[in-house]
């Protein structure tokens, strides 16, 4: 045992060398006998646990640099993380916890002043896939959930999401039934809607007609009320995305689509129609008051419709109406 | 020494949940057991599930105070954690603007409901060792996690008809590992990691830290308030409970306000007598200086907890007898509406107004050993420059059960008076006890008996009044929903308005602090 003999304490490196033979093992179908792979399964839970306490530190100690360096380092030089993420199915609720903290702090380490988990991530762009498709198992979207969320830091990471299949089916992930898994969802689609805003442009230039179309029929729209009240929080998001000057292009046809702004004012009306205004979204409308009167005004049909100039004149005298 | 590894050998490993379903027709409500500011608690059924009883806590989500990430991160830390003293959520989804969390049942109800219907002076030392190590070991298990509870306290911490205690309530709680402040992109080690900064809990059992300090707390915030739990539990409420959070607070602190009620309890001779053990223990979890509390596991080792018993024990002693929580909280219910007619405004507020905003500033505390207590020390200067702090609520506070502690004193007199002889611990006098209880509890089992059948007249009776199309009921029940609606109306705007004098309190004490400087000079 451990203490006893005062045996030389395991380096980080060796920490991470077991837990990945211990996770080719658990990888490997259980053919070996039960007890013995009880047995090796706690072990794994345990090097889990200490490598998220090297990586974190705990109540005694505060996490040392160089000893995380030297972790993330022999981590990502061979395949550990897909390991890891493929069997952590596999390990107890507690492991599974750990091991999703401890792929968390490691998108974050550099090693001589280099995220290495990016480089290694974008060799490993596949396992995004698996991670999305966490979504559609209660038990697994949790924590598959939070590991994609810290792997989309990373610039070319999220670039291989937004772009992939897997950006379609958000859209009903956010209203799953369960609520846990649809909020992580929805915290998710804003991360990676908002983080790198150079790529969300170039995603939404090229993604335009289906992007907007499922954003306003699926969330803006939804049955959900909470789908709607965040779509309407995110639009703000989206918003600030638009305005910004890389996107003006992207902007421009958003506001210069008539449906767009219907909508847009539907909400606007059935939102003041509301007693009971959320004040968070009331923040916004009025942070954001100039700019949308600035928006509403500018923005003129080809033809006369009176139905529609009704509509934005009531929609325009009720946001300048508004205040805190 | 690895605290990390003391839960370890427990081995939560995945037993194949059971699902539950995610729709409200699936659910049958029975009863309502709880009412906070924005979410109610109903005792259910799952009808697909052999009509399991469960709890649904229906969270408003158009509710102002009610902030969406908080609530994400209630559910998401309910469904990941795993331990016996920990009441997990079943699932959680929404049904039109409200959220449903369907949790268990815990049928004996919060300790705080326990106390204030059948131990208004408290329980027995042997009973708070045993609730208190079960929570104990839960606040060990999240602590472990990288967890702060930050809402410790006796209505937090549910019991099941076997006994089985357990800590509820994450509306509040945070994470170490997900604090924002902790991590920048890369450089991160500026800020103290593992401190968090926002403020939040509920005032009487929030510690000093939390309230004044610049640099942040941690884990030790919440062994305060297990501390103040403690003396919650052994005096039948918190500290300092007895002062309104209203105006007359203000009067009261700028005038160094006298300790009324609960200090003249104390010295009238009924004072209770504690053991070393216990004393020690609550005196090391009120430390000014955090650092000097002991962590949860060096606390799990305290002489004091050696006298925690099982869980049959606490079925004896403590749920015996004792009126079900929807009873209890109907009862509660009622108390609050005389409350509301009395008019009285110290009293309203001491009731409902304890789930809103209690602030003040004090300086520091000074636990009072001999006298059990917790003497709270006012700046005498208005040079303490600490800015007065909003008190936020991140959602809710409630679970189950908020009951009365002042009036069901009145009330329920005669289990007050048996409860009393409860507490004095000395075997002779225990035997005497139950006798008096079992008086008490016919009399309340025939009250309850009474006011039900009442209530099923009353409900036939506007049956047949709807059936022939009269609509007196329901009118009625407007207003009842009304003047409730109006209530909380009312209590907002009486937070608001004391914040609005907290504030005014403390410029004026700026500027006359400023003025007196001035003179000198």
């Amino acid at each position: 045992m451990k203490g006893l003999f005062k045996s030389k304490p395991r380096t980080p490196v060796d920490i991470v060398r077991q837990t990945r033979d211990l996770l080719i093992y658990a990888d490997r179908s259980p053919d070996s006998r039960e007890s013995k792979r009880e047995e090796k399964m706690a072990e794994l839970c345990k090097n889990i646990r200490e490598l998220k306490s090297m990586l974190y530190g705990n109540s005694e100690s505060e996490p040392v640099s160089e000893a995380c360096a030297q972790l993330t380092q022999e981590f990502f030089r061979e395949n550990t993380l897909r390991l890891l993420i493929t069997c952590l199915p596999k390990l107890n609720l507690e492991a599974r916890k750990d091991a999703t903290q401890v792929v968390a702090n490691l998108q974050r380490q550099q090693v001589h002043s280099r995220l290495i988990a990016s480089d290694y991530l974008e060799a490993n762009l596949d396992l995004m896939d698996i991670l999305i498709a966490g979504y559609e198992n209660t038990d697994m979207a949790l924590h598959y959930g939070a590991m994609l969320r810290e792997c989309i830091r990373h610039q070319t990471v999220a670039r291989y999401v937004l772009e992939s299949e897997h950006m379609k089916k958000f859209y009903d992930y956010i209203q799953l039934p369960n609520f846990d898994i649809a909020a992580d969802a929805a915290a998710t689609f804003k991360e990676l809607l908002t983080r790198h805003k150079s790529t969300v442009a170039e995603f939404l230039s090229k993604n335009y007609d289906w992007f907007f179309a499922e954003y306003n029929s699926k969330l803006l729209e939804s049955t959900n009320y909470i789908t709607r009240r965040q779509a309407i929080k995110d639009a703000k998001l989206l918003g600030d995305i638009l305005l910004d000057r890389s996107n003006s292009a992207v902007m421009t046809r958003y506001v210069s689509s008539r449906d767009n702004l219907r909508i847009l004012m539907n909400l606007l009306r059935l939102f003041a129609a509301n007693q009971n205004k959320p004040p968070d979204i009331v923040s916004i409308l009025v942070a954001n008051k100039s700019k949308l009167l600035r928006l509403f005004a500018d923005f003129k049909t080809d033809k006369a419709d009176e139905q529609f100039e009704a509509d934005k004149a009531q929609v325009v005298k009720e946001i300048a109406a508004l205040q805190l | 020494m690895k605290p990390l590894m003391a839960y370890e050998q427990e081995g939560h490993y995945h037993h194949p949940k059971v699902q539950f379903p995610l729709d409200s027709d699936s659910y049958k409500i029975v009863d309502e057991i709880g009412i906070g500011v924005s979410a109610i608690v109903y005792k259910a059924e799952c009808i697909p599930l052999n009509s399991t009883t469960v709890a649904i806590k229906s969270i408003d989500l158009d509710q102002f105070k009610v902030d969406f990430d908080n609530i994400r991160r209630e559910t998401k830390i309910m469904t990941l954690l795993s331990h016996p003293n920990i009441l997990n959520a079943h699932c959680s989804f929404t049904v039109g603007r409200r959220l449903w969390v369907v949790m268990p049942f815990m049928s004996g109800g919060s300790l705080q409901s326990i106390i204030s219907s059948s131990f208004p002076d408290g329980l027995s030392e042997q009973c708070i060792a045993t609730v208190l190590k079960e929570t104990l070991n839960a606040l060990s298990y999240l602590h472990n996690q990288g967890h702060l509870h930050r809402d410790i306290k006796a209505g937090n911490i549910l019991m099941d008809s076997n006994g089985s205690v357990k800590l509820a309530d994450f509306g509040v709680s945070a994470s170490v590992y997900e604090s924002s402040s902790g991590y920048g992109s890369g450089s991160s080690t500026s800020s103290s990691p593992m401190m968090l900064t926002d403020m939040t809990g509920t005032p009487y059992w929030m510690a000093p830290e939390v309230i004044h300090s610049h640099t942040g707390y941690s884990f030790k915030a919440d062994i305060w308030s297990f501390g103040i739990t403690a003396l919650e539990l052994a005096h039948g409420r918190p500290p300092l409970s007895h002062l309104p959070p209203s105006k007359s607070l203000i009067m009261k602190i700028t005038k160094r306000f006298r300790f009324s009620d609960y200090e003249d309890s104390i010295n009238k001779g009924k004072s209770k007598k504690f053991s070393k053990a216990f004393k020690d223990m609550v005196a090391s979890c009120l430390d000014q200086d955090p650092s000097k509390r002991p962590s949860t596991d060096k606390l799990l080792r305290h002489p004091f907890f050696k006298s925690s018993k099982g869980s049959d024990f606490l079925v004896k002693h403590v749920l015996h007898g004792l009126p079900r929580v929807e009873e209890r909280f109907r009862v509660s219910k009622i108390l609050r509406k005389n409350d509301v007619d009395d008019d009285d405004e110290d009293d309203v507020e001491g009731e409902s107004g304890s789930e809103l905003v209690k602030q003040r500033r004090i300086s520091g505390w000074n636990f009072n050993e001999d006298g059990f207590e917790l003497d709270p020390v006012f700046p005498t200067e208005s040079r303490d420059d600490s800015l007065v702090k909003q008190v936020r609520f991140g959602g809710e506070t409630i679970i189950l059960e908020k009951g009365t502690s002042e009036s069901s004193l009145n009330l329920n007199s005669p289990e007050a008076e048996s409860s009393l002889v409860c507490s004095t611990t000395t075997p002779p006098c225990e035997e005497q006890q139950t006798e008096n209880t079992f008086n008490a509890e016919t009399m309340v089992g025939g009250l309850m008996a009474l006011k039900k059948s009442l209530d099923d007249q009353r409900q036939k009776v506007s049956e047949l009044i709807n059936l022939f199309g009269g609509e007196v009921m329901n009118k009625e029940d407007q207003m009842v929903q009304l003047i409730e609606k109006l209530r909380m109306e009312l209590e907002t705007e009486r937070q608001k308005n004391f914040e609005l004098e907290m504030e005014l309190e403390f410029l004026k004490f700026q500027i006359s602090g400023a003025s007196y400087t001035d003179e000198n000079d």
